[in-house]
């Protein structure tokens, strides 16, 4: 019989596979049959969660060590003596400081993190995405056998309604009371639309829980279809992530091969198919019906709300849509129960958030924690500290199109409703950390830089406007801003916010605003010294004008 | 109904209406860019934004629905803030060069600068600095682009998507670059335009204009009138600028209530007017110089010599009355036209009968769709179409197209029904020996051989029969003639079938099932079905199939045979037809040739007369000695130009009423110039029997005069006995074309509750019209069958003759 002692995983992500993923993964298998190791030791591959440069990585279990950056010449040493001898090879160990909390989380690692709380990310980095017995073994698809086999459709819908789970996409709707609507709605067929085109600057969230964990995310549609009463799902994956389409295509396959999708799943009655589609590069494919255009082979222009998706949605039919992470969470949901997934969390932000840490940070990366947590700690425990011991200026929350949290709000928890309060959004999850040498003139320029291009150019304000605002700011840059241009960026942010079709074009000021709410007397000191106070701008290298006086 | 509140108002309105519609309603002016009625909306401009009680941000009233309660209000402070923000911010990427301004000021005719204006915004001082599009971006002959006006309402985009079906327009780029291309940003006649203009007539800031007036200004009034191309009978606005004596037209438009086509006009209709001021138009009478002289007439004619009128109306009725005193009534020949007024038509018919004395009057409606006429003679009492337009186009759950190019020869129409099988799924069969725009849009393409369309519609029917698709209900009740109906299609096997026409038994399966299934089911055909020696025999398998069916004298279904001209209803209707007076009522009945008689005096001719075709042959034979056309080409129009030439070189004397030269004025010896459509008062009557006002908008071009007084004139001239008091409708003493009417609708019962000034008030009648409530007849109901039966006519089919010596 054969008795596998220990595992290899070995990094595949884009830049692991730059860097020889491919050699090394051949290389440990040479080796491993040359040491007669074929019985004890399987090698497989893992999606390296952490954005860093020492790739790639190996990961030996159950020691839990990882190795970084291996090349193919250090394969022998790591076989002969972790493998075969049964001792960790010190020297090639990875710098554990250049690593995200991902895997020093992982168990058994001296000088770990504080545990985070595991829900969305509980398998990722664990398991073999491409494997969809590891996902089994981790209790993948109990949830699925359990709601299609001992429960009817309403009864999910009511556990996900009880577990108080929102969406995760931004507007935080509660994900349970979406389900209701569409499964009582008349119309048929209905549709589950998995939304992965997560184009928000600085979120990569649901690109890692994709590439990581992909079974989960088809389980939980298929939950979803089987509550609503939708026989056909698809899931539309941003254009630039082409792992996280080849991961979900892979794992589509298998979960059919293996009855688990596809027809008469779990031997019931209820056949559920799901359709991977890959964008094609609009940020604008991102909000719901602007997607759903896309998917029916339109521009992708979003629509006029109401009617609202759950009503008149893909091809006209009640459809659900739904943000990966808002769905990962629900098998484990229908697995612990609702009451469970309540307890994590505070009573009106359940379960866990994820977060993408970046910017000027020692550690960049993910985490997964529950509500309540503050900006200080985020930026001191996962983040390892400010890089360089800079003081911190401002954080920006949920993306581009997110708010701008002062050092201030520092000490406020991160839930849904206190951030609220503060008039902070906490949206996609994006934490994009800014210290002191970050000019706010040059930081709003890049953001509506990005909405300018980004916008589709539907409505008027967010087409017309984003061009405006950014010409403003471009010229307050240069140091030909007046006074009378804030006026005109108060006027037209408002207009923005208040008219515009779709959450772009009203959130796009946003930033702009926070800025000139939080840091109004360094914009204005481009326009009335005409210097820029950090020295970031155009601006900056002339001689501001009373030196010149004398 | 739902009840609302908008701006203190209480407003009643049926379910899924808009916030936009209800305001209308209420006559509550909301401001408005990228909606448009005929339009899906949109919500990009945001101009509509309104406040809506309970919900956090303002919300598009052209988008929103209303619900009970609702509480708008479409004014406040702030949303005057946002509105003109939203002007201010379109003006940055708005550029005009210039070239419309009147005096100095950007044109304010647009809608787009009525609310710049309303909202206090000077355009110059607000619009972009320079120049960032090509002005005149587009090689197109109709339509002028200028991008830089452009302001993305995508307007365009809908109307070419969703009023002509034709998808040139679409956006391309994002953001603030975001633009409007035709096609993959190639040209609009290379993105496959049809040049028909929605995009411009849908265009609120004149960055899509009409080329050949972009610089014509405003006009000083405008005259609705009907088009003068088709049977289909749009009404349009004629543009008149008072400029010059008696006013020019400057472009044509249409409004929204125009009954048949809305604000929608085809390329001919739209941009084809220039004919109306062309130099090369007939502005003084001709008569041949050796008429002049006395001379024995030349092989060719001789040269022509301009003279005034009276000397050319005294030469016309002098060789008229000579043709018809030298070799009787029978030798003369006239011509009625579909380009011309019903009053006019029915002018021609009374001077033929009346003055003249003979019973040979045709138009070229007979010609054209004779065997439709002579088809439907033998089913209907009354021959012409029997449904409405919009009733196929709104209501038929599959039509077959079946020898019509309709897109082509009836544009509007033929969008009508593209609309109908994009917007609302209707299944489309499409019968036609090439591959024509309709068959794109088609859910089967019959591609069979020229000719065989008898055979075709036969194993259709055989097909029906075998699988008992039939309404068998309607044979029994409303049909005879079925027994030997059936057994006479026997022979119309599908394979048998297949051989003749070329088309695939499966394929003539799936259409049978189709045509049988999706009812009702509209069938329409024009003249690529009749141009044959077979057309008669065509038509009768359409009547059988739609018997067989049952799709008579329901909406939605119906026989629909399109007329190709204007007014070839009209003139078929007002007794241009040698067997019928006005009204399709029967020369040879003795009760209504009394009642002709006793309007018009004795004399009336009691055996139907010479068509077309036969007063050709005759007047080759030398029995037809004299003609008189009213404004047709007989000659460029025929398919067989040479044996008109020879006939018409035969005739002694040739009166023709034109408004240009043509192959046919060769062959004339008087050339009177008549006036186009735009000069003269009266009516047309169009394909869907409909009766609509066609007004006087600019003078007659030099000397040339409306054609009902031209036929009076020569009727006076010719008549040699005084008006006599005892017979009602003997004189020729109209004053305008009211009066004629007036004696039309006094002698012609579907015509009798005809008034032009009930015209005037209503655009709607569609005839049989009894009386002057009565409110005329969209539908042709059974009862309109002959006898009150349809009869089954016994299946059979030829060979082609004409095709066949064609091929």
């Amino acid at each position: 019989m054969k008795v596998i002692r220990s595992m290899v995983l070995v990094s595949v992500d884009q830049a692991s596979l730059e860097h020889g993923a491919e050699q090394v993964f051949h290389a440990f298998l040479e080796e491993i049959e040359e040491f007669g190791l074929s019985d004890q030791v399987a090698v497989s591959t893992i999606r390296d969660v952490s954005i860093h440069e020492d790739v790639p990585l190996v990961i030996v279990y159950p020691d839990a060590a990882v190795y970084a950056p291996v090349k193919v010449e250090d394969v022998h040493t790591i076989v002969e003596e972790h493998l075969f001898k049964g001792n960790i090879v010190p020297s090639l160990l990875a710098m554990m400081h250049e690593l995200v909390p991902e895997i020093a989380w992982m168990r058994g690692r001296r000088g770990a993190l504080p545990v985070q709380k595991r829900i969305v990310l509980e398998r990722a980095g664990i398991v073999d995405p491409g494997s969809i017995e590891d996902y089994i073994l981790y209790d993948g698809f109990q949830a699925l056998g359990k709601a299609l086999t001992r429960m009817k459709p309403a009864e999910v819908i009511a556990e996900v309604e009880k577990s108080g789970l929102q969406g995760r996409g931004g507007a935080g709707f509660p994900t349970g009371r979406k389900w209701s609507f569409v499964a009582s709605t008349p119309g048929s067929p209905k549709y589950v639309i998995c939304n992965a085109d997560e184009s928000e600057p600085g979120t990569f969230k649901d690109r890692l829980i994709i590439e990581g964990d992909p079974f989960s995310v088809i389980e939980a549609m298929t939950i979803t279809g089987y509550a609503i009463g939708a026989h056909q799902g698809y899931i539309y994956i941003r254009g630039e992530y082409p792992l996280a389409y080849q991961r979900i295509e892979h794992a589509i396959e298998q979960a059919e091969a293996h009855g688990l999708l596809g027809n008469r799943i779990f031997g019931t009655d209820f056949n559920f198919h799901i359709h991977p589609h890959a964008g094609a590069g609009a940020y604008i494919c991102g909000e719901e019906t602007a997607l759903i255009a896309s998917l029916e082979g339109k521009r992708g222009m979003p629509r006029a709300r109401p009617p609202y998706p759950t009503t008149f949605g893909l091809f006209g039919k009640p459809t659900v849509v739904n943000n990966v992470e808002t769905l990962a969470n629900v098998p484990a949901i229908l697995r612990n129960g609702a009451v469970w997934y309540r307890d994590v969390g505070s009573p009106k932000s359940t379960g866990t958030k994820v977060y993408t840490i970046l910017g000027n940070v020692n550690f960049t990366g993910l985490i997964e924690v529950p509500p309540g947590i503050t900006l200080r700690e985020v930026i001191d425990i996962y983040g390892k500290g400010m890089k360089n011991d800079k003081r911190l200026k401002l954080v920006q929350t949920g993306g581009s199109s997110g708010t701008i949290a002062p050092a201030s709000l520092q000490d406020t928890p991160m839930d849904f409703d206190s951030f609220r309060n503060a008039g902070v959004s906490l949206g996609s999850g994006a934490l994009l950390v800014c210290d002191e040498d970050t000019c706010v003139v040059d930081l709003a320029k890049v953001i509506l830089r990005f909405f300018r291009n980004e916008c589709c150019g539907k409505c008027t304000p967010c087409r017309i406007g984003t061009l405006r605002l950014y010409e403003i700011m471009n010229q307050i840059s240069k140091g030909e801003g007046s006074l009378s241009d804030l006026a005109e960026v108060k006027k037209i942010s408002e207009a923005m916010s208040e008219v515009s079709n779709c959450g772009l074009g009203q959130t796009a000021s946003t930033a702009l605003r926070d800025i000139l709410k939080y840091f109004r007397e360094e914009v204005e000191a481009h326009i009335i010294d005409r210097v820029c106070p950090v020295g970031a701008c155009p601006i900056a290298i002339r001689k501001p004008e009373y030196l010149s006086v004398a | 109904m739902i009840s609302l509140t908008i701006n203190g108002q209480t407003v009643e309105v049926p379910e899924n209406t808009t916030i936009l519609k209800a305001a209308e309603q209420a006559r509550i002016v909301i401001p408005t860019l990228c909606h448009h009625k005929d339009l899906t909306p949109y919500g990009g401009c945001r101009l509509c934004s309104v406040d809506i009680h309970g919900l956090r941000l303002p919300a598009t009233a052209c988008t929103m629905l209303v619900s009970p309660g609702m509480i708008v209000s479409t004014e406040s402070p702030a949303l005057t803030r946002y509105r003109r923000t939203i002007l201010e911010l379109l003006l940055v990427r708005f550029y005009d060069a210039g070239y419309t301004h009147i005096a100095g000021m950007p044109a304010l005719d647009t809608q787009f600068a009525h609310w710049v204006n309303y909202y206090g915004i000077d355009m110059k001082s607000a619009m972009a600095r320079k120049p960032f599009r090509q002005i005149d971006g587009d090689p197109n002959p109709f339509i002028w682009v200028d991008k830089g006006k452009c302001i993305m309402c995508t307007r365009c985009v809908r109307a070419c998507a969703e009023v002509q079906a034709r998808f040139v327009w679409t956006q391309a780029y994002r953001g603030y670059d975001l633009r409007i291309v035709s096609g993959s940003a190639t040209t609009m006649m290379q993105a496959r335009c049809e040049s028909c203009g929605a995009c411009v007539a849908h265009c609120p800031t004149g960055a899509l204009d009409n080329k050949m007036s972009v610089k014509l200004g405003p006009p000083d009034r405008l005259v609705t009138t009907i088009c003068p191309y088709c049977g289909v009978g749009c009404q349009l606005e004629l543009n008149i600028k008072d400029d010059v004596p008696g006013g020019r037209v400057l472009r044509v438009t249409s409004n929204s209530k125009a009954p048949i086509n809305g604000d929608h006009l085809c390329v001919k209709g739209r941009y084809g007017y220039d004919f109306i001021h062309s130099p090369l138009r007939l502005k003084r009478p001709r008569i041949r110089k050796y008429i002049l002289e006395g001379t024995a007439r030349p092989e060719n004619r001789g040269p022509w010599v301009e003279v005034d009128w009276e000397c050319a109306l005294d030469v016309a009725a002098k060789g008229l009355r000579n043709a018809r005193d030298k070799y009787g009534p029978h030798s003369i020949g006239l011509l009625a036209s579909g380009k011309c007024l019903n009053e006019e038509n029915y002018l021609m018919n009374k001077l033929a009968r009346q003055v003249l004395g003979t019973n040979n009057i045709d138009c070229c409606d007979h010609t054209s769709h004779a065997s439709t006429v002579i088809g439907l003679e033998a089913t209907m009492e009354l021959i012409a179409q029997s449904n409405s337009l919009e009733d196929v186009a709104g209501q038929a759950k599959s039509i077959l197209v079946i020898g019509s190019n309709t897109t082509e020869q009836h544009p509007i129409f033929g969008v009508k029904l593209r609309r109908a099988v994009l917007h609302r799924g209707c299944k489309l069969v499409v019968a036609h020996p090439d591959f024509i725009n309709m068959s794109e849009f088609a859910t089967i393409r019959l591609i069979h051989k020229p000719g065989t369309e008898a055979a075709l519609v036969n194993g259709l029917m055989y097909i029906i029969l075998k699988n008992e698709w039939e309404d068998h209900a309607f044979i029994e009740k409303y049909t005879q003639g079925f027994d030997e109906f059936k057994q006479s299609i026997e022979g119309f096997t599908p394979g048998h079938v297949a051989d003749i026409t070329g088309v695939d038994e499966n394929v003539l399966h799936k259409s049978a099932e189709i045509l049988a299934k999706e009812r009702p089911m509209a069938v329409v055909w024009s003249v690529d079905l009749t141009h044959h020696s077979t057309g008669r025999v065509n038509v009768s398998s359409l009547i059988n199939l739609q018997l067989l069916l049952g799709n008579l004298g329901v909406a939605g279904g119906g026989l629909i045979p399109l007329r190709c001209q204007n007014n070839s209803q009209g003139a078929c209707d007002m007794g241009g037809h040698p067997a019928f007076y006005p009204g399709y009522q029967s020369v040879e009945l003795p009760a209504t040739r009394k009642k002709f008689e006793a309007a018009w005096g004795k004399g009336i001719p009691t055996k139907a007369g010479m068509n077309a075709m036969e007063m050709m042959t005759a007047a080759a034979e030398g029995r037809l000695r004299a003609l008189y056309i009213l404004g047709e080409d007989l000659v460029g129009g025929a398919l067989d130009g040479n044996q008109l030439r020879r006939s018409l070189g035969n005739c002694d004397f040739v009166v023709l009423e034109a408004v240009f030269e043509s192959e046919t004025s060769r062959h004339a010896d008087v050339l009177l110039p008549g006036v186009t459509f735009a000069e003269k008062t009266g009516t047309f009557t169009n394909t869907e029997r409909r009766i609509q006002m066609v007004h006087h908008a600019v003078a007659p071009q030099g000397e040339s005069r409306a054609d009902w007084k031209i036929i009076k004139e020569l009727a006076h001239r010719i008549k040699s006995n005084g008006t006599d008091g005892q017979y009602t409708h003997a004189d020729w003493d109209y004053g305008d074309t009211s009066q004629i009417m007036n004696e039309i609708a006094m002698l012609t019962p579907i015509y009798a509750g005809i008034t032009h000034e009930r015209l005037e008030r209503t655009d709607n009648l569609q005839w049989p019209v009894k009386n002057l409530s009565h409110p005329g007849t969209p539908t042709l109901s059974v009862e309109h069958l002959r006898n009150a039966r349809g009869r089954f006519i016994t299946a059979r089919y030829d060979e082609d003759v004409t095709s066949a010596q064609t091929t």
